[in-house]
């Protein structure tokens, strides 16, 4: 039986290996902060962190994810970078519909883990795979930088 | 498991203070009885009663009838100090949940930071409330109402510490939660004084503040969902959960009218985690369920079910040959939507003549989250999660459908993944209780990405001919908009034939109530039939009409040889201004924005070169059913094709009359923008063999981070009451960036979308 650990927490998941870690954490774990947006790789509402790294969580199946440490956005306020980003987002006033907000934070955060002050053709780049139908790129990208600002502090 | 409360707190939300200010006429509140507050209590104590897990039930009830002001459905002091407000409308990014509670909260004279925000339902806690969320008007048609809830609940408070202290309201001062008579330096909190105040008569007419009064309305307020939403804890309606709940997934009629003949679900019903396999029969895109334990496996079987279809008589539906005939229809006569002077006959006699076509395509709504509707039925009642815009209309289908009095229907509203005009149809909401009846438990219905992208509501596509007629001083003398589009089909097959019906509308929008001094106009519909389930979608008519309107201007402006913005100018001296139906257009306010966004975007200054690239600056401007006047002046630079701009940045005035709150503004007139800019350049749905073509995110593309232009935001404050902005940054966008493509690059755009 495979063991997920999400959160710093091992789960035991009895269920189909080939299950998508999105529905695992969704529909098994009760961890509805991921979401489901087109479960094809294409929008990034599902963004999770794998072993640190930034990975759709519609395209790892529970046998791939078994073993890693993930975090989900629920889990992500117990480190520094993913507090300071929440506390960007929330001075910049970021969310509309909030729908694809988990997984933009999710992806600045992994961009912030890895570049201290990134670039806009970082954000740009980085974020391509993040879709905001509400458009709210500008607030994104301002909250990414006062991030990171704050961090220099 | 217990049931997840739809709830949220403004707990540790810094407010940010400032100025604003409105009118605040004296206004009437319906007296109500004692009899009728306490019922109203109990009710609201079952809204909170319902949700919580059973041994917490009582404890609820009895506190909320106890101990409590609430003399309206909008709000509640608690003996303990707790101030909960209800919100009545949808939020699907807008900000209502928000905005409407700081209209409440201002008035109530409490500290935002103390406030929770529920959601109010279909429920009888809130009969005879409009909740529907649509057109923009949430703010404007609840600013009276919510500023009257507030200020009874404030007044009956100021007279419980008038009544404790013996001493007279007038010397009493209402504060942060709190009622201080200066004189003596008493004070006493809300929660401390609210059962007394619940005792009193609820006053039948209570003042509302007075405009510099006003503390949090004009200011710039954070979403108070938004600590929530960045926890991952915020509950859209993919995320509501119940004891016991099924997941389903439909396979769903290749075209419209095709039917299900038959289906072998032998193989399906082995799978893992799969329940039962039902028909699907209501709605509009019928065919064959799924149930299962997990959305995965609802899934996973509706993708391995094979299902015979009979097809219906939409098959050799196709986009491109449905625009030839909206192309063609132009050149028939149509319905007359609006007239004045002689525009056919000064149109002929004109010095000069300019015209041009323009094409809107189908589009889709493409709500992040997709469609889903979670429904319990029982033998006599129902009970439906569903984020929706339009709840009485889930309660209507729900019953029809089960046969049942609507009061045994009830429905909640978690928060929106996008709305957008979609979440009004409720499509989804019949075979949610259709499913949930036939396999007797609780299921949500979950839309796949195809699924949402392929079936439900479209934009439907519009083809315009306008045309002009000038004078030898270059002044527009006749104007002749028409428009060849299909009616929008969700309100049902249109047995209307009053050939009078555009004219009564009002529609199409942004062609009637075209806001320029033009002595002879004439606007006409033809409406064309198509089997493509259409809806309202972000701006509805506005953004087709504006693009061709402004398009135009724009045109004629240089064939004359003057600045498109100074020319717009003319076209609206001298300022005044004018009922066009029941709208009103103040031409000295679409004036102001046009002024601000000149000079905001350095309009008498060439744009800045960039290397390589041809740069040009384009404008528009709209009025939407006379509320807030739009001007937006938008920036581009263009390579060697015309396929290749970048949109660099986007001036946008806004008057918006009273400002409520200005983040909230901001962020729509950028989530306009957008929206506007997906429509222009990025998006489109192509229909072949009477089916969408369109099912992921790489084809129906909305734009990224790396598409996103600078957008500054500039509120021009009218000082009247609220107008709406959910849609109004949507419609001029499209001219404003095709005039800046044409000034850059001598070519004129007049087909929106991604090309198929």
């Amino acid at each position: 039986m495979p063991t997920l650990i999400v959160n710093g927490q091992p789960h035991a998941v009895d269920i189909d290996p080939r299950t998508p870690l999105l529905w695992v954490l969704r529909d098994h774990l009760g961890l509805t902060g991921t979401k489901f947006g087109c479960g094809a790789g294409s929008c990034g509402a599902c963004a999770v962190h794998v072993d640190g790294h930034p990975r759709r969580s519609c395209q790892i199946t529970l046998r791939e994810a078994a073993g890693a440490a993930i975090t989900t956005i629920e889990g992500l306020g117990a480190s520094p970078t993913g507090l300071r980003v929440q506390r960007a987002w929330l001075e910049e006033d970021v969310s509309q519909c909030g729908y694809c907000q988990a997984g933009m934070i999710m992806a600045a955060v992994a961009l912030l883990v890895e570049r201290r002050a990134p670039t806009d053709a970082d954000v740009d780049d980085t974020l391509a795979g993040q879709l905001c139908r509400c458009g709210t790129y500008q607030r994104v990208r301002r909250a990414i930088h006062r991030a990171s600002a704050e961090a220099a502090r | 498991m217990s049931v997840w409360y739809l709830s949220a707190r403004a707990a540790g939300d810094p407010p940010c203070l400032g100025g604003g200010g409105a009118m605040s006429p004296r206004a009437m509140v319906p007296e109500r009885t004692r009899r009728e507050f306490l019922r109203a209590t109990g009710q609201v104590g079952f809204v909170l009663a319902f949700a919580l897990r059973a041994d917490e039930r009582s404890t609820a009830a009895s506190r909320a009838a106890a101990d409590a002001l609430a003399p309206n459905a909008y709000l509640r002091i608690g003996a303990d100090d707790s101030v909960t407000l209800w919100c009545t409308r949808s939020e699907m990014g807008q900000g209502v949940r928000t905005t409407l509670p700081m209209i409440l909260a201002d008035e109530l004279e409490v500290d935002w930071t103390t406030v929770r925000v529920e959601q109010a339902a279909m429920i009888p806690a809130f009969a005879g409330i409009d909740l529907r969320t649509s057109g923009s008007a949430s703010s404007a048609e609840t600013w009276m109402v919510l500023r009257r809830a507030g200020a009874t609940a404030r007044e009956m408070l100021r007279a419980a510490a008038a009544d404790l202290w013996h001493v007279l309201g007038t010397e009493c001062r209402c504060s942060a939660g709190a009622v201080v008579h200066a004189a003596s330096g008493r004070t006493a909190t809300y929660g401390s004084l609210a059962t007394r105040a619940a005792s009193l008569p609820v006053p039948d007419r209570v003042d509302v503040k007075a405009p510099e009064a006003l503390r949090l309305i004009g200011t710039a307020v954070p979403r108070i969902d938004a600590p929530r939403i960045v926890r991952g804890e915020a509950t859209y309606g993919l995320d509501v959960r119940l004891p016991g709940l099924r997941f389903a997934a439909v396979a769903r009629a290749p075209a419209w009218g095709d039917r299900a003949r038959s289906w072998d679900a032998s193989r399906v019903r082995s799978m893992s985690g799969v329940i039962d396999v039902v028909p699907v029969t209501t709605g509009i895109a019928t065919g064959v369920a799924v149930v299962a334990t997990s959305t995965h496996a609802a899934l996973a079987g509706r993708d391995a079910l094979v299902v015979e279809w009979t097809a219906g008589p939409n098959r050799a539906f196709d986009s491109e040959e449905f625009y030839r005939r909206l192309d063609g229809a132009l050149g028939e006569p149509g319905l007359e939507s609006r007239h004045q002077g002689d525009a056919p006959g000064a149109l002929a006699s004109a010095a000069r003549r300019v015209e041009r076509r323009y094409l809107s395509p189908f589009q889709a709504h493409a709500c992040l989250e997709p469609m889903n509707c979670t429904a319990d039925v029982r033998s006599d009642r129902c009970d439906i999660w569903v984020p929706t815009q339009a709840p009485e209309v889930a309660q209507r289908l729900a019953a029809e459908v089960l046969g049942l009095d609507r009061g045994a229907v009830r429905v909640f509203i978690p928060l929106l993944g996008g709305g957008f005009g979609r979440r009004l149809f409720c499509d989804y909401v019949p075979e949610a209780v259709e499913i949930s009846r036939a396999v007797r438990a609780p299921v949500q219905v979950v839309w796949s990405r195809a699924d949402d992208l392929v079936h439900g509501f479209f934009h439907p596509a519009e083809a315009h001919h306008l045309a002009a007629g000038i004078d030898r001083n270059g002044r527009v003398v006749a104007w002749t908009h028409k428009v060849a589009t299909s009616d929008l089909s969700m309100y049902g097959p249109s047995t209307d034939t009053n050939p009078r019906r555009y004219a009564e509308d009002e529609s199409p929008w942004g062609a009637f109530d075209n806001p320029y001094v033009i002595p002879h106009m004439r606007v006409d519909v033809v409406p064309v039939e198509s089997p493509v389930p259409t809806g309202p979608w972000r701006a509805v008519e506005y953004p087709g009409s504006v693009f061709a309107r402004e398009s135009l201007v724009d045109e004629i402006a240089l064939v004359v040889g003057r600045d498109p913005l100074d020319y717009r100018l003319e076209l609206l001296r001298p300022f005044e201004t004018v009922r066009v139906g029941h709208q009103t257009i103040d031409r000295a306010r679409l004036r102001r924005v046009l002024e601000v966004a000149a000079e905001r975007s350095g309009w008498g200054t060439p744009p800045a070169p960039v290397a390589g690239r041809r740069v040009g600056r384009g404008v528009a401007c709209n009025v939407y059913h006379g509320g807030t006047h739009l001007a937006q002046v938008v920036d581009v630079s263009v390579g060697a094709s015309i396929d290749d701009v970048r949109v660099d940045r986007v001036v946008v005035a806004v008057d918006c009359g009273q400002a409520i709150n200005l983040s909230g503004i901001e962020g729509q007139v950028e989530s306009g923008v957008m929206w506007g800019l997906a429509a222009a350049r990025h998006t489109a749905v192509t229909f072949r063999a009477g089916r969408a073509v369109e099912g992921s995110f790489a084809e129906f593309a909305p734009p990224r981070m790396r598409d996103a232009p600078r957008i500054e935001t500039h509120i021009v404050q009218s000082g009247t009451a609220p107008h709406g902005l959910g849609e109004q940054s949507v419609a001029p966008l499209a001219a404003a960036l095709f005039n800046a493509v044409h000034a850059a690059t001598g070519e004129r755009v007049t087909r929106l979308g991604r090309r198929p």
